[in-house]
């Protein structure tokens, strides 16, 4: 086998691998791009959140505590499972967000009332397909979730592999080479632009 | 082809950024938990007067034009009165911050880190704010969207025309829907 023929052979079972996710990271672009059509389009009247619980509960949560241990024990105290973040906007709640690909919830902890509310998302495909665009990271304890981390750094070399066999691919077409410069320049050129002028 | 070449600047960035991302903690580590930091740039006094029952939004227009640095940003009244004004760039983003009562006027520039650069390419959307060419970099972060459906379905296709491939071909796309498959199930 060739050099050529292994990189013309490598571009295509690494893109057809990996087309799951070329998909996935295409059509969730869109909801990304553009969130009022998606708004307007899945608007139907009914709430995003329903409550699933509001009862009280105590939780001491000092100034500049470590978030991630608090959300852990808000997770565990409100009998939840999986892979959640913390974050705290401002000095009234602490904010918890769990999620998976089909399901998210949020507890909203307020340490002065000593109440915690548990909010279940509706489902709708735009969030399926954007919690999936930005899951990533490896944060969440558990084997699934730091391999669907390095999976999406094995996406992220495929695209790198794909960009550089496919440069090899139009260099060893010799009549491609003329408009190949051309639009390689252009897109070049355009990107500077926007890094300069945006 | 060509339109890969196109846009192997977008293929590129977004490749890198979604790493750069996928490993933000090791980021923040290695910047002591900064990776958005800003330096003073310049301060001055603003002559200039506005209504007062003037917005946020309304006063920031008025200094970023008076600056000669208008574009695409966002602004903010915070707790002290004070105006913070964040006007968007890929390399050199700032931060103006206008204490209305004195009229002072503090300009920082964001200290240029590459997970920081990466990841405000990677969230720039466009149509966001009414500039042109915001909306041009929206225009092509769609056109970017397009081609990778379409090089999906043209990739499916052209592999199909190569019979040669058909069982190997087979085997991995099977492979990858299977794992992908098994994520969604288990995620």
């Amino acid at each position: 086998m060739s050099f050529s023929h292994f990189n013309r052979r490598l571009h295509l079972y690494l893109a057809l691998s990996l087309m799951p996710w070329f998909l996935m990271y295409g059509l969730s672009s869109i909801p990304f791009s553009h969130p009022k059509w998606m708004d307007a389009w899945f608007n139907d009247g009914a709430p995003m959140w329903t409550t699933r619980f509001d009862r009280s509960y105590d939780l001491a949560v000092p100034a500049n505590a470590d978030l991630k241990p608090i959300g852990a024990r808000i997770v565990k105290d409100s009998g939840l499972e999986g892979a959640f973040g913390t974050y705290r906007n401002n000095e009234r709640e602490v904010n918890v967000y769990m999620y998976s690909f089909w399901k998210s919830t949020r507890l909203t902890y307020f340490p002065r009332d000593k109440r915690l509310l548990a909010e279940d998302m509706r489902f709708r495909w735009d969030r399926f397909l954007t919690g999936m665009h930005a899951r990533g990271g490896f944060e969440q304890p558990g084997t699934l979730h730091k391999a669907w981390a390095v999976t999406v750094d094995l996406v992220c070399v495929g695209f790198l592999v794909w960009i550089a066999s496919g440069l090899i691919m139009w260099w060893q077409l010799r009549s491609a080479r003329g408009w190949g410069w051309l639009a390689l320049g252009g897109g070049t050129l355009l990107f500077a632009a926007f890094l300069w002028g945006l | 082809m060509y339109l890969a070449l196109f846009l192997s600047p977008w293929v590129l960035i977004y490749a890198i950024s979604t790493m750069a991302m996928n490993h933000r903690a090791f980021f923040q580590k290695l910047y002591d938990g900064q990776i958005v930091m800003f330096e003073k740039e310049r301060e001055l006094t603003y002559a200039g007067t506005f209504p007062e029952s003037a917005p946020p939004a309304a006063i920031a227009v008025q200094i970023l034009s008076s600056l000669g640095m208008d574009g695409a940003h966002g602004a903010r009244r915070i707790a002290d009165g004070r105006i913070v004004i964040h006007r968007a760039h890929p390399v050199a983003p700032r931060r103006i911050t206008l204490a209305p009562a004195t009229g002072h006027l503090l300009i920082e520039k964001e200290v240029f880190r590459a997970p920081a650069f990466l990841e405000r390419m990677h969230r720039r959307r466009g149509f966001q704010h009414d500039y042109a060419l915001e909306d041009t970099w929206g225009v092509s972060v769609d056109t970017f969207i397009v081609a990778m459906i379409f090089w999906v379905l043209s990739g499916l296709w052209m592999w199909w025309e190569m019979r040669a491939t058909w069982r190997l071909g087979i085997l991995f796309a099977a492979g990858g829907i299977a794992l992908f498959a098994f994520y969604l199930t288990t995620l």
